[in-house]
């Protein structure tokens, strides 16, 4: 499919009268007051503030309680009791991953659902029938282990994996793994000697050794996962092309990672401008400045743009565009970096209180560094459009 | 969510290869080289081209949307736009903003005598807004407009009026009531031909001329000639602003990532081809980003609008968006042109005989006309985000 070029102006072609629907449809919007109400009042943020230097953040009965909102099942199909609210499902998640990122939720949202997601399409019967329910339910968790430096690379992954008799010996690390400590489940990324392949390996198999890493990010929690000889099946491996897993994994997290970054600036950005109208200086609020102003202006202007950056990759993602690729990475790049600079410049405009510990804004500035670094950092993302523009210049060329 | 191209239904295709065999047919050559940006033909000669071709069109049957009342087939309408776009010609000539207002605020006489000739091309249309001392405080406007019998006589003075030099309307507003600020403000139409108008087209940084100056001298203005109420052209005004702000940040910035490549691939950077460069393909990177961004801001922003939930903010966030892109993209193309990239059209050297050079000259318009960027800041601020008011200062 070919999306709307509405260029206006000069290009004219709007599609014709028929007015573009970029927006949420109402059981969306449904879904989005339902989650906000139910964050609001289960997990809002200054639940973590007791929790922020413990070992764990991750409440697993909670987390039990809310996959019932559909946290975890929208991209697993009804009869391993998954579902979706409409028939886009990475649309549905968008909104999910808005809520979450406002209230910074330490859940492995991200990785449980890519895993959901590689198992639903690629999985066995015997992986869908195993793996699907307990996830879709929010029984079980999922980590992603994808290589040793966190990248998206795969000459980064440091996991072998060799063939013994029906058996598969993995042996190596992968570390940056959100969810490591809490995970039941992991879907590893490892080198074969023909190739690169996917192996569901359960937290409980003998060789899997994980240690908490100390983070940046205090509202969500990463390990080392360790395989020493750590022996599965040969059937716990995905069937299916591991270039293409790994590049539908990526996407998958970028959106919905771009998601949660969406949330969480809006949440921000908003306490912002309250704050700036409420802090009085030289008798006047400090937003009343227009050195201010501007500054909130071009922070209105990063949310938008991070905001239709998101909202358009998971339709392209979900419905297949042709620009699918070029859309994610707009996210993956925009947004990653877009909700980095908001952060910091709400820091800022905070002054002095929001350099203090009790002050939430750098859990904020916390998060979005990390996220930074996650599932294709922005410079990856520029590089793989740059590459994409060069198709479509020898494209234009022939 | 969808914002896939409505599929055009076979039967069209019919409609569509007539309207190619008259656009081969009908098409006429200009020696008027164009650019990119809202460019006005230098030659009287350009200009009855162009007439005679909008008029042939519009006899033809050929008819934009936006200059008619009546409901039309949108698919003919898309396969139109889409034709007439590829003709890389102009097909509304003249500044086509006054249409929105009389549709929304004309009488009906004003709107059949108006329009139609207006699609036709018979009638080119400029904008009397602007003034050298009311630009981004456009409600300060001093143009004076006085009651005498049943005519207003206006004294006054424009500035960026675009098409002024060949236009025979001029969509002008005046002050009709002695207060200040927009509620003394009334919208017009004005003859371009009637005694005491006096047109001055401006030569821009970009050495073309696509702006004038309009010294308005004594002008009558018959009062059946007033778009809206008395008093309520400010009204009328934002109609066609926030629809010109959308314009510009709707303005294509076409396949930009694309189109650097192919800059970057003729270029070299210490020795070798610029497109090795990693800081240029992270440049390239983000400007493909921002370029589609872009893209789905304007489908956020139409959306909105449709549902009746457009925010303040939604057309000086596009403009912002679309008009820095367009300055910075050029900026990085001539930096990739390394010296070359000082030569201008004309140079047998310089690159796609200058276009970028233009590009970057002609930027400016984008970031200054419709509310400079300043302005929009503040709009976003004070105006969509409820912040408090600049005071204004007491210097007349």
């Amino acid at each position: 499919m070919v999306p709307n070029p509405q260029l206006g102006f000069f290009g004219r072609d709007r599609g014709g009268s028929r007015a573009v629907n970029f927006a949420f449809n109402a059981d969306q919007e449904l879904l989005r007051e339902s989650t906000r109400r139910y964050l609001a009042d289960h997990h809002p943020l200054s639940a973590l503030r007791p929790v922020l230097e413990a070992p764990e953040v991750f409440d697993r009965d909670a987390w039990r309680l809310a996959a019932g909102l559909g946290w975890t099942a929208m991209l697993v199909p009804p009869e391993h009791d998954g579902g979706s609210v409409t028939d886009q499902p990475l649309v549905d998640l968008v909104v999910l991953g808005e809520e979450l990122g406002r209230v910074l939720h330490p859940g492995p949202f991200v990785p449980t659902n890519v895993v959901a997601d590689a198992v639903s399409r690629w999985g066995s019967d015997a992986q869908r029938k195993a793996v699907l329910p307990p996830l879709a339910r929010g029984e079980q968790v999922a980590a992603w282990c994808l290589t040793a430096d966190g990248s998206v690379e795969p000459g980064s992954c440091e996991v072998r994996a060799e063939r013994r008799g029906d058996a598969l010996v993995l042996e190596g690390v992968a570390r940056y793994v959100h969810g490591a400590t809490v995970a039941d489940l992991f879907l590893v990324l490892a080198r074969m000697p023909d190739g690169l392949v996917h192996v569901l390996v359960p937290a409980t198999a003998d060789g899997v050794g994980v240690r908490l890493q100390q983070c940046l990010d205090l509202t969500r929690r990463f390990g080392v996962v360790t395989l020493e000889r750590v022996e599965v099946d040969a059937a716990d491996v995905l069937d299916h092309d591991a270039g293409a897993v790994l590049e539908r994994a990526v996407e998958v997290a970028t959106v919905l990672q771009a998601a949660e970054a969406v949330g969480a600036a809006d949440f921000l950005f908003h306490a912002t401008v309250a704050y700036l109208q409420d802090r009085v200086q030289f008798g006047r609020t400090i937003a009343s400045f227009q050195a201010i102003k501007h500054r909130v202006a071009d922070l209105l202007l990063t949310l938008e743009a991070m905001r239709a950056a998101a909202h358009y990759a998971a339709l392209a993602l979900n419905d297949r565009f042709d620009d699918r690729p070029a859309a994610v990475s707009t996210a993956g790049s925009y947004a990653g970096d877009g909700f980095a600079f908001l952060c910091g410049e709400s820091l800022q405009l905070h002054g002095g209180v929001g350099f203090t510990w009790e002050h939430d804004v750098h859990l904020f500035v916390r998060r979005a560094k990390t996220s930074q670094a996650l599932y294709g950092d922005p410079s990856w993302h520029r590089e793989r459009l740059c590459a994409l523009a060069e198709v479509d210049a020898a494209q234009r060329d022939a | 969510m969808d914002v896939t191209v409505p599929e055009i239904p076979a039967r069209y295709d019919g409609y569509r290869a007539e309207l190619r065999r008259f656009i081969v047919d009908h098409k006429p050559t200009l020696g008027w080289k164009q650019r990119s940006g809202l460019r006005v033909p230098e030659e009287e000669a350009d200009v009855d081209a162009l007439r005679e071709w909008v008029r042939s069109l519009y006899d033809a049957g050929y008819r934009l949307a936006q200059f008619l009342l009546e409901e039309v087939d949108e698919h003919e309408q898309r396969i139109l736009e889409q034709e007439l776009g590829a003709t890389g010609l102009p097909f509304v000539l003249g500044n086509p903003l006054v249409a929105g207002a009389l549709k929304a605020f004309g009488t009906p006489e004003q709107q059949a005598r108006h329009l139609p000739p207006m699609a036709r091309g018979d009638h080119i249309w400029t904008q009397l807004f602007s003034e050298p001392n009311a630009g981004s405080d456009l409600a300060s406007l001093q143009t004076r407009a006085e009651l005498d019998g049943d005519v207003y006589v206006v004294h006054g003075q424009k500035v960026w009026s675009t098409w002024a030099q060949w236009a025979d309307y001029g969509y002008l507003l005046a002050r009709t009531e002695p207060v200040p600020g927009p509620k003394g403000i009334t919208a017009f139409i004005l003859d371009m031909h009637a005694a005491g108008v006096d047109v001055r087209p401006l030569r821009e940084m970009t050495g073309t001329t696509d702006f004038n100056e309009v010294f308005l001298d004594g002008v009558r203005v018959p009062v059946s000639d007033v778009i809206g109420a008395r008093g309520e052209g400010w009204k009328v005004a934002n109609v066609s602003l926030m629809t010109e702000r959308t314009n510009v940040g709707g303005g294509s910035t076409g396949d930009i990532a694309a189109a650097l490549v192919g800059v970057a691939r003729a270029h070299r950077r210490r020795g070798r081809p610029a497109i090795d460069d990693d800081s240029v393909r992270q440049a390239i990177g983000a400007f493909s980003a921002r370029s589609r961004i872009q893209r789905a801001l304007g489908y956020r922003v139409a959306t909105k609008a449709a549902k009746g939930a457009a925010d303040m903010w939604d057309a000086p966030v596009t403009k912002i968006w679309f008009s820095e892109l367009n300055l910075e993209v050029a900026e990085f193309a001539l930096a990739l042109q390394g010296a070359r990239g000082a030569l201008v059209e004309g140079d047998p050297d310089a690159v796609d005989d200058g276009a970028w050079q233009d590009r970057f000259l002609y930027a400016r318009a984008w970031t200054i006309a419709g509310g400079s960027n300043e302005i929009m800041r503040n709009l976003i601020a004070e105006r969509g985000l409820g912040l408090p008011k600049e005071r204004r200062g007491d210097i007349s």
